[in-house]
């Protein structure tokens, strides 16, 4: 089957950029799973997971904390907060971080704004921390350009 | 040693300190220049994706329903987010700058239409203040910007008073790094958002790996999921801080080139001094030796 290319970007760096079969994300709609030649689409990135492979055998994992994803028939552009590989996650720090997200949301929250700010922060924690876990549970068979 | 060559002496003797501070600027300098572009270089894909996405989305949205998009009819009020330095010693580069804004104050809207400057960077406000243009915010600017959050601030600052009305367009003004030897200050607008090719910001055109651009007018469906205006509503935004933080790293780096270049011909011209004034004084020294000589040759010649 035709490949597609799969570029994923944050404000800091190009976190990822190949050719890929086939991607998954989550979208503030829900998951997705999206093949070559999809309809034109542009949605809200949710912060998630991140999972791409290349043919059967290699796939690669990432977490993402929201953004925006566009999707043209032959090429897909993830414009993400942040990015992070799965193995580059320290799942003991994200634990930590999750926690530390976790303590403030329950003490220092005063108004609106900053609830949803500190709520954001938390699922992108806990984004993080499951692709840390998932990566770790499953021993995700790392494609080409993460095990190099 | 009489007194014109101990003068001389003690001048060289400062000459070299100087040149040593400057020599030593200029590396750290050269340092921070080399972090610097590889930032900006890192973050120009994000900000170059993201303007191809804003083009692929205008052909498909009516852009008048979107209040980013729409155009003032008539511009009373304009900010100016100016993006300096804090520290000196860095040639002309903020002189210049606040020039630059100046003039295109003047000549885009000769009008008097009522500008208030939004400053990052120390320098940027005393000449704002100095040209007595009406500052509203001033942010403190980190040294080197580390992430995007950093200037989350500014560009929040911005949208929310351009929605609500309080400015009729937003500009930023900061001097564009196209190489190390070149920068030029440049003043572009940001809200409301000009769907159209942007020549100038992060697109110096690096030539290598420039990408075919990919025509959505072949597309007949576009979805937005969730709708078009939350997708907007998200993004937009996003648009705005995303060139703020691309401006500021484009002044980062351009700041610290000015800087090793203002460093390195500091240091050419102690290097200069040096070799004038140890000239002057070893004339001052032969002239001192000839004088004493003649003096004790006439005295000889006087005993005789």
């Amino acid at each position: 089957m035709k490949n597609f290319k799969l570029k994923i970007v944050t404000p800091e760096k190009v976190l990822f950029e190949d050719e890929v079969l086939q991607a998954s994300i989550s979208t503030t709609m829900g998951q997705i799973t999206v093949l070559p030649n999809h309809i034109p689409l542009v949605s809200q990135l949710a912060p998630g997971e991140v999972l791409v492979r290349f043919n059967g055998t290699d796939e690669s994992l990432m977490a993402v904390s929201g953004g925006i994803v566009e999707i043209l028939p032959d090429q897909m552009v993830i414009l993400a907060d942040t990015a992070e590989r799965a193995e580059d996650i320290d799942e003991a720090r994200a634990e930590e971080a999750r926690k530390k997200a976790e303590e403030v949301l329950k003490t220092k929250t005063t108004d609106a704004e900053q609830f949803a700010m500190f709520t954001a922060l938390m699922e992108k924690e806990m984004a993080r921390l499951r692709v840390a876990r998932k990566y770790k549970k499953r021993g995700v068979r790392t494609g080409r350009p993460t095990n190099q | 040693m009489p007194q014109a060559s101990r003068d001389i002496q003690r001048r060289i003797k400062s000459v070299k300190n100087t040149k040593k501070i400057t020599k030593a600027m200029e590396l750290v300098s050269a340092a921070k220049m080399r972090k610097a572009v590889s930032r900006v270089l890192s973050s120009r894909s994000y900000s170059d994706l993201v303007w191809d996405t804003v083009l692929h989305l205008v052909k498909k949205i009516d852009t008048n329903k979107h209040p980013f998009f729409i155009e003032p009819k008539k511009v009373k009020k304009v900010a100016v987010v100016l993006i300096s330095t804090n520290r000196g010693l860095c040639g002309s580069f903020n002189a210049t700058l606040v020039n630059k804004v100046i003039k295109s104050i003047e000549i885009h809207h000769p009008e008097r239409v009522e500008t208030s400057v939004i400053t990052c960077g120390t320098k940027g406000r005393d000449e704002a203040r100095r040209h007595n243009i009406s500052l509203v915010a001033d942010f403190h600017k980190e040294d080197i910007t580390a992430s995007s959050e950093d200037i989350r601030p500014i560009s929040h600052m911005i949208t929310k008073d351009f929605l609500a009305k309080k400015y009729d367009k937003v500009f930023v003004a900061y001097t564009d790094f196209m190489s190390s030897i070149k920068q030029v200050p440049h003043v572009k607008q940001l809200l409301p958002i000009v769907p159209e090719i942007d020549e100038r910001l992060g697109h110096i055109k690096h030539g290598k790996d420039k990408v075919e651009k990919i025509s959505v007018d072949s597309f007949a469906e576009f979805i937005f999921e969730p709708d078009t205006r939350q997708v907007l509503d998200a993004f937009l935004p996003r648009l705005v801080e995303v060139q703020i933080y691309q401006s500021v790293l484009e002044s980062e780096a351009s700041e610290h080139s000015a800087r090793m270049f203002a460093m390195r011909n500091a240091t050419d011209a102690a290097g200069d001094m040096i070799d004038d004034l140890t000239l002057a004084y070893n004339q001052a020294r032969q002239a001192g030796i000839t004088g004493e000589i003649a003096e004790i040759a006439a005295g000889s010649a006087a005993l005789e």
